[in-house]
């Protein structure tokens, strides 16, 4: 996360917190950071996804009932897709 | 001292907060503009014409919808897969 790089502090601030509040924070960076990775993986499937599913004449702001379904389709296939792909990694290196 | 160590500690969690919160509209922003870009003007002319705008509009709201339905979907999915996997272990 580059945008972090704007947070001003020094680092004595820092290395004068209490070590409860430390093990706090170091948890909640853990916690945004996992965030951070899952948005990012929604970002992507939207991006592939819209391609696949969105194809029509854009008319209406909402998903139509074949666009919402094919956007659900599509986030398990894609899952689907890669858990099969590492399955066969996985079996081409005890193999 | 103790006031000012919570202090340093709200602090820094309410920017990595804002940080992230920007960074993650930002991302939404550029693919909205990509995809409704590319769907909405595909000859572009000498001005934005009602029709294109109105293609923006739609497009932009599809396209949120689009990432709220892949969010529950995918939260879901990761969320029984690692349900899946606790039980095997």
């Amino acid at each position: 996360m580059d945008a972090l790089s704007n947070i001003n502090l020094n680092a004595a601030d820092l290395q004068s917190l209490p070590d409860r509040d430390k093990a706090e924070l170091q948890q909640f960076l853990k916690n945004e950071t996992q965030k951070s990775t899952i948005q990012q993986a929604i970002h992507s499937l939207t991006d592939v996804c819209f391609r696949k599913c969105i194809t029509g004449k854009i008319s209406s702001g909402t998903l139509d009932k074949t666009e919402e379904p094919c956007m659900r389709n599509c986030v398990d296939r894609f899952m689907d897709a890669n858990n099969s792909i590492l399955k066969q990694l996985e079996s081409m290196r005890t193999g | 001292m103790s006031t000012s160590s919570s202090n340093v500690k709200t602090q820094i969690i309410n920017e990595v907060r804002q940080a992230a919160a920007i960074q993650n509209a930002r991302h939404l922003i550029e693919k909205i503009n990509e995809h409704c870009f590319e769907r909405c003007i595909p000859k572009p002319g000498t001005s934005l014409s009602k029709g294109e705008d109105a293609c923006i509009t739609s497009c932009m709201e599809k396209y949120m919808s689009a990432w709220n339905t892949v969010s529950r979907q995918y939260v879901a999915r990761i969320q029984k897969e690692a349900g899946s996997r606790g039980a095997e272990l």
